[in-house]
């Protein structure tokens, strides 16, 4: 090699470097940047991040692009079965949840005593060191007197690994009061399903197979969960087979399902159980049930077959429901004779005081048409089978912490079927029944917004002596901390979770941190193993050896699904698929059939010291009792959860903000929808300020005049209302739970949110 | 494009998803009040009716990407014209802010920029800088002053064809790929075998103001 061939290659070498600097950094940019770019423009580093969303509790496996460092798009993962790989627009809002310039930095310490609604807590940043020696402290006095119950743990929504290891904290340390947000949600969906078969869950539909969806007050489109599954299988039953489902919507609201749907039903509100005995009636009385499967496989047809003859001619719940005899005899036709088809039921049909009959009664429905645990009708969620944790250390003191009675009464005469009673809580903490809380931890809830009567949980927690919120932003229920901790949002963390019933196969994502946290926060997991560790004995033992951090709990507990290097690399696991006609082993009744007659219910009420009647097992109407006279307060109030309303107790995020109501083509606001011809009667226009004022409370809002609503009835949208946090929530719009009072279902203890009579003024 | 309302659930993931991939600035509620906010993509609500009777429709409103754009017609600064392959698009720099082609568009799909420079919140370094091969691209820097409007999507289309991927199968527009009910489906209208052509052989659809003679390129298949 000659001095000149050297220079040359030399020469080549240099600028293969240079430009391949260049191109490293150009995937999608230009090769040279243009004037004027700052440094760092163009994609120097791309990558997609396999995780999960949690804007809500469906928990959708995503994807997320992370360019420069930055996350700046969501996808869905297409190795996710429960949506087919697809998310709804709350995943979007991610991004926004992550990068909320009003997110909490830092451990924050109260320096104003005086709690209160707009009392400024005067907020001092703190150590996490210093916040976790204080918090540790309390808890170990507490439970050094022997207190231990006096701990109230209080649940949002969290990922499933942070609510795995708060109970299991709550186990160790001995209370018995871990409160979620669940009382708030569907429980009477629950109850009524438990009366039936005995599972207390929320029931799962085979809606890719399905024919005919009879829906009684459920919001498919817009917040029932698993909400990305319900509009991929939307899209799927209606064009992409050979034969279209009919979709059929009970609800005072035209809501965007019923607008979608193809009939609208505005019944009068909180009848629907009477519609449903009534939809029975035509099916037994024309012998349109499946007698194969009420004979084989279910018990109490006899009793529950003369209630519904006797009690239930359509002709008779015409003046209870508002719905002709004519549509009701169509609707029960098609129904038993478009099959596979389920009747599915929601909040808006069974959060009322006699819910859970309601929902047993809608229920029902589906066993008369024999689409228990078939394709295209109700089926039974498999879970997935997460490692099994050690049995918890325990000590006298956690044993007997748990043996006392809860602060929400649960299976207690007053609520005999229930397993949370969340709105109960408050009062429970306001006259120390059955004992006072001394110390309250809230992770990533916010009752002071999103339980009825919510001014009780501003008095509630203004006398808890010591509470600690964990949460990534500041809220209205935060406001009251003595100590925050600030946790990740869910693109910065470690956790596995799965989706509520819905799909039928298990499957479960994990999220991994998308980005290097940009704050100084923790995951909620790894904030409860920092305090147990402090706490040591038996409470540090039990949370010893099961990860010791967020990170090793995820792989910890998927260690039997699969192997951690491909769960990383894809995001999630899928079990094994479905199989139907369990009938053998799905039954968790006295009869081990499917009970019309709920022996379930006997036994419990036998426990708890309820007396029966003949009505008490069987599925019935009972009529509505309202809060507030009717003369008074000649309207009644109902709220819906639009869509965008995220749930994770902010709603800071100016894309949800700016698209809050799609129906209205409108944002950044929620209104009093009041049907015409109401409207006119009061003289209220479109767009007028309006008091809805209720026997507890009164708000100030904008009348929006509207034909999908029921004349009787007025709805506000639920999200907004915000006072106490952020620059694109704080000051919009209304919080329908402030004039909300307060009543529960009578089995379940969910909390009563339609039955608040109002009346509606010019303000 | 084709958007099946039988299939749309009015979940607006196309809007949200649009917002995200094109950088498109978030509104305020002083812009909504004055319908000055950004949307490229936008969800909007028809109603029809009286109680009970009532009807609402909801409608994802891309740009339409007519074959005669009254947008391109009216520009006087040729800012707005329209590709080879269809894709009605506004170079920025050509701009000059008179908003004509805003009052022009019979679908209101048209955004101006009212944003001031500074407000460097939907800053986005990650974005492609300008590309004047295939006319101007604005980011990462938004431009204050002109009007802005859905591209399809043309940067994913490029670089499909680049790759050669198909465009429509492999390749769509951010809403296409975001809804999850699958309604929008994307592609060569002129290619027989492609989604879109089936769909619209195999459906009746409309498209908005027809009368207008746009010949718009956004196809709706009804209930």
């Amino acid at each position: 090699m000659n001095r000149r061939t050297f220079i040359k290659i030399l020469g080549l070498t240099g600028v293969a470097v240079f430009a391949s600097r260049f191109l490293n950094r150009s995937v999608l940019g230009s090769i040279f940047p243009s004037p004027g770019t700052p440094e760092g423009e163009g994609v120097a580093s791309e990558k997609w991040v396999p995780t999960s969303c949690l804007n809500c509790a469906t928990r959708c496996a995503t994807r997320v692009r992370v360019v420069n460092g930055r996350a700046v798009k969501v996808t869905g993962n297409s190795l996710s079965k429960v949506s087919e790989g697809e998310n709804c627009a709350r995943a979007h809002i991610g991004l926004q949840v992550l990068y909320d310039p009003g997110r909490i930095t830092t451990p924050l310490k109260r320096t104003n005593p005086k709690k209160g609604r707009g009392v400024d807590p005067e907020w001092a940043h703190v150590s996490w060191d210093e916040a976790l020696s204080e918090v540790s402290e309390r808890l170990k006095t507490l439970r050094g007197k022997g207190q231990p119950h006096q701990l109230l743990l209080l649940t949002g929504l969290n990922t499933v690994s942070a609510e795995d290891i708060v109970s299991r904290f709550a186990d160790a340390y001995g209370t018995p009061n871990v409160i979620s947000a669940d009382g708030l949600g569907n429980e009477a969906d629950k109850a009524g399903e438990w009366m039936a078969d005995g599972h207390y869950t929320q029931s799962a539909y085979d809606l890719a197979q399905t024919n005919y969806i009879l829906s009684f007050g459920v919001s498919i489109l817009e917040s029932y969960k698993p909400l990305a599954r319900s509009l991929r299988m939307w899209g799927k039953i209606r064009r992409e087979r050979p034969n279209r489902a009919k979709v059929v919507v009970v609800d005072p609201r035209y809501s965007v399902t019923a607008l979608r749907a193809d009939q609208w039903l505005p019944i009068n509100p909180g009848t629907d159980s009477a519609l449903a005995m009534a939809i029975a009636h035509v099916i037994i009385s024309e012998g349109l049930y499946d007698s194969d499967f009420v004979e084989r496989w279910t018990a109490g047809f006899d009793e529950y077959k003369s209630l519904v003859l006797r009690d239930y001619a359509p002709e008779r719940v015409v003046a209870i429901t508002g719905i002709s005899a004519d549509t009701i005899r169509q609707v029960a036709r098609e129904f038993a004779q478009t099959r596979p088809a389920i009747a599915w039921r929601g909040r808006g049909a069974t959060s009322w005081p006699d819910g859970s009959y309601c929902s047993y009664a809608i229920f029902c429905l589906n066993a008369l048409v024999g689409s228990i645990d078939i394709p295209g009708g109700v089926i039974y969620q498999d879970n997935p089978e997460y490692k099994a944790m050690p049995e918890p250390a325990e000590d006298n003191i956690a044993r007997e912490g748990k043996a006392k009675p809860r602060l929400d009464f649960r299976r207690t005469y007053r609520f005999p079927v229930a397993e949370v009673v969340t709105n109960q809580v408050a009062d429970s903490v306001l006259n120390d029944e059955p004992y006072p809380v001394q110390v309250a931890m809230g992770f990533n809830c916010n009752y002071n917004m999103s339980a009825p009567g919510a001014w009780r949980w501003d008095e509630a927690l203004g006398k808890v002596p010591y509470y600690v919120h964990i949460a990534p932003f500041i809220s209205e229920m935060a406001e009251y901390a003595d100590i925050i901790l600030p946790a990740h949002t869910f693109m910065e963390e470690w956790a596995y979770d799965h989706s509520p019933p819905g799909s039928g196969f298990a499957e479960v994502r994990i999220k991994q941190p998308v980005v290097k946290p940009l704050y100084d926060t923790r995951s909620c997991v790894d904030i409860v193993f920092e305090i147990a560790g402090r706490l040591g004995g038996t409470v540090g033992q039990s949370l010893s050896g099961i990860g010791d951090d967020a990170q090793g709990f995820v792989r910890y507990r998927t260690a039997a699904l699969t192997s951690w290097e491909k769960l990383l690399e894809q995001g999630v696991w899928v079990g094994p698929d479905y199989k139907y006609y369990k009938y053998a082993d799905i039954f968790y009744t006295p009869s081990g059939k499917f009970e019309f007659r709920s022996g379930n219910l006997e036994a419990l009420l036998d426990e708890t010291g309820q007396g029966t009647n003949g009505l008490t097992c069987l599925p019935h109407y009972e009529e509505a009792e309202f809060l507030g006279d009717s003369s008074s307060y000649p309207l009644m109030l109902s709220t819906y959860q639009p869509l965008l309303n995220i749930e994770n107790g902010s709603q800071n995020y100016p894309w949800a903000q700016e698209m809050f109501l799609v129906m209205h083509g409108t944002g950044w606001t929620n209104f009093v929808e009041i049907n015409s011809r109401t409207a006119r009667s009061l003289d209220i226009g479109d767009g007028d300020m309006v008091w809805v004022e209720s026997p507890f409370n009164k708000i100030r809002a904008k009348a929006r005049v509207f034909e999908g609503i029921h004349p009787r009835v007025v709805s506000i949208a639920s999200g907004q209302g915000h006072y106490a946090y952020g620059r694109w929530s704080r000051g919009i719009g209304v919080n329908p739970n402030e004039i909300i009072g307060v009543d529960y279902d009578r089995l379940s203890g969910q909390a009563a949110f339609f039955n608040t009579r109002v009346r509606v003024y010019r303000a | 494009m084709v958007i099946d309302l039988d299939k749309c659930t009015g979940c607006q993931s196309c809007a949200v998803a649009c917002k995200a991939e094109n950088n498109v600035p978030y509104g305020s509620p002083e812009e909504h009040e004055r319908r000055t906010a950004p949307f490229w993509h936008k969800v909007i609500a028809v109603s029809h009716g009286e109680y009970p009777a009532v009807s609402i429709d909801l409608i994802p409103m891309p740009c339409m990407h007519c074959d005669d754009a009254p947008c391109v017609t009216v520009c006087p600064a040729k800012a707005t014209y329209r590709r080879e392959d269809g894709i009605v698009i506004q170079d920025f720099r050509r701009c000059i802010g008179c908003k004509y082609c805003i009052i022009a568009c019979p679908y209101g799909v048209r955004s101006f920029n009212y944003k001031e420079p500074e407000e460097r919140e939907y800053h986005r370094p990650d974005l492609p800088p300008d590309r004047a091969d295939r006319g101007v691209w604005p980011f990462p820097h938004r431009v204050h002053g002109v009007v802005e409007k859905c591209t399809f999507c043309f940067h994913r289309i490029d670089q499909a064809i680049k790759d050669g991927k198909k465009v429509g199968e492999e390749v769509v527009p951010a809403c296409a790929e975001a809804c999850p009910a699958r309604a929008i489906s994307f592609g060569d209208l002129d290619d027989s075998e492609s989604q879109v052509a089936r769909l619209l052989a195999s459906r009746q659809w409309l498209r908005l103001r027809e009368e207008m003679g746009t010949s718009p390129k956004v196809f709706y298949l009804p209930k």
